[in-house]
């Protein structure tokens, strides 16, 4: 897809779109991000003693049935999604995997996305390593919070009090990793000048060539090609630092 | 150059002042705070198992006092509606004191206190632990907590988690603002099995009656509650060991993790939220200073 944008002949700005996700993804993304959102809110409210006012009482009976209702939900959306598309979530899953490319990315990270220096970046796939990092933490606390919160739910009596006191620590530790990289995750899709398009291939499902092209090489060119200018890049790099 | 400055002190101000606001809500004083140690003017029920004759008055008195329900069968144990129960020793013919009055134990280091999220239980300044049901949100934690196993849930709906907690007040809507004050199943009973009083007097009652059961011949007549739990205001003159009444022997290790919980992992795991709110809008300030949108793409 291309748009052209308006302006004078000089200034038109041609942008070509490939597809990035498909529309159950999105679905499935913004309905777990709709899902985590009051999990997470009812959650800090139960937690921190500084929301203590609206954990009392009837409000509190209320921020714990909404607590739950979300937490159904937001466990059930993994499990529909893989009864819908097997195929596709075990091929997302494979391309969740970390390589020794994630740890130049890592490195490089820092000094790319904070300051701005466009030092050269190892290959990505369609999902670079901050979304892979991003993915697992996600995968992970999905599971301990559905265990242990299920185990709370209706093991009281059922299970003995010191694995339910256990249940609450893990719970609460795995909440607040959960929280933490949500709001990393929220802050670099909507305010990192250099994550935009990430927004964009939610939103509408498409992402630019040209920022494919750079940010996900190995996904838009193919591994070999994309290893090929990367090395390219690299000898160039330490050629201009020479 | 001068707008820049003045953006930069902006900004830096802005910085400031929501570090302190966090770290103000994060550090403000826990309204759970609980004492370390029984203080002088606090109060205790003392229990003496050789004097009790299981006549359950002290359950009728209890049910009375709190119009309390009766249960559809005779409990076993304690509940949301039974709050005062007479239990039999295990091991113990008939002839040999068999009973046991089981309540609530209210601890100095009350766990139930420490892990209500709502500040529905909380600790009076006479010792004992009270519940202000209006504030419950029938989470439960509590009757998880207790290392005796006191508070219940009653109305239980399983799905949609509504209840309230019951647990023995301590006959607080009958306690004056001053002196000993009144407690229901003390003046119910008929032979003095159950009394109340200072903490610090029936302490040292508790220590002679055991040194003269001692003298008696019973060997394991022993005071449970001086320094369990941190101290508890039911204080108990036993005959046995503490499992032969069904009472643990360390009633320390839900209370320590309760204080790991509520002391460490909360805080912590507010400081790690406040801090990452704090990195990203530093972050997002570091960024835009170095990277201008319109050179990207």
């Amino acid at each position: 897809m291309t748009v052209r944008l308006k302006g004078t002949e000089r200034d038109v700005v041609t942008i070509r779109w490939i597809p990035k996700y498909t529309t159950i993804v999105r679905l499935g993304h913004w309905l777990h991000t709709v899902t985590f959102v009051p999990l997470a809110i009812t959650g800090l409210i139960l937690y921190t003693p500084l929301f203590q006012s609206l954990a009392q009482g009837e409000a509190g009976l209320f921020v714990r049935l909404a607590h739950r209702i979300a937490a159904v939900l937001f466990g059930l959306l993994p499990i529909l999604y893989f009864i819908i598309e097997p195929r596709r979530f075990i091929m997302s899953i494979q391309e969740f995997m970390f390589d020794r490319d994630d740890i130049g990315w890592v490195m490089n990270a820092f000094s790319y996305y904070l300051l701005g220096r466009h030092g050269v970046m190892p290959p990505q796939g369609r999902f670079n390593t901050g979304e892979k990092m991003n993915g697992l933490i996600m995968c992970v606390t999905w599971v301990v919070l559905g265990v242990t919160g299920l185990l709370m739910w209706f093991g009281k009596g059922v299970i003995s009090p010191g694995l339910f006191h256990w249940m609450v620590l893990i719970h609460d530790v795995a909440m607040i990793v959960a929280v933490c990289m949500f709001l990393v995750h929220l802050y670099l899709a909507v305010a990192h000048p250099l994550m935009w398009a990430g927004l964009v291939s939610m939103r509408f499902g498409v992402t630019s060539a040209a920022y494919a092209a750079e940010h996900h090489a190995r996904w838009y060119y193919g591994p070999k090609r994309a290893r090929q200018l990367y090395e390219e890049a690299r000898k160039k790099a330490a050629e201009a630092s020479h | 150059m001068d707008n820049n400055k003045r953006a930069m002190v902006d900004r830096r101000g802005f910085l400031k002042l929501t570090g302190v606001g966090l770290s103000g809500l994060i550090l403000q004083p826990s309204e759970q705070a609980f004492a370390s140690a029984p203080g002088e003017d606090e109060v205790a029920i003392l229990y003496d198992a050789s004097e009790c004759i299981g006549c359950r008055d002290c359950e009728r008195a209890c049910k009375e006092c709190n119009n309390l329900p009766t249960e559809p069968v005779p409990p076993s144990d304690l509940s949301a509606i039974t709050w005062n129960l007479i239990k039999q020793r295990k091991g113990v013919d008939q002839s040999d004191w068999p009973f046991f009055n089981d309540q609530c134990m209210h601890c100095t280091d009350a766990a139930c206190v420490m892990v209500c999220p709502t500040g529905a239980l909380y600790k009076d300044k006479k010792g004992f632990v009270a519940v202000d049901e209006d504030k419950c949100n029938g989470c439960g934690y509590c009757t998880q907590f207790c290392p005796f196993s006191v508070p219940d849930l009653k109305d239980v709906n399983l799905i949609t988690g509504k209840a309230k907690v019951g647990k023995c007040i301590f006959c607080c809507q009958n306690q004056p603002q001053e002196g000993v004050g009144r407690v229901a199943c003390v003046e119910a009973c008929p032979t003095g099995a159950l009394t109340l009083g200072w903490r610090e007097d029936q302490l040292e009652v508790a220590r002679d009656r055991v040194a003269q059961l001692k003298a008696d011949g019973h060997s394991k007549a022993m005071l449970y509650g001086e320094s369990e739990a941190g101290g508890l205001h039911r204080l108990s003159i036993l005959l046995d060991e503490p499992s032969a009444y069904g009472l643990p022997v360390d009633p320390q290790g839900p209370i320590t993790l309760s204080r790991v919980w509520q002391k460490i992992i909360q805080p912590l795991g507010e400081i790690a939220l406040g801090a990452t709110i704090l990195g990203v809008i530093g972050a997002f300030f570091v960024t835009r200073r170095n990277i201008r949108m319109e050179e990207v793409e």
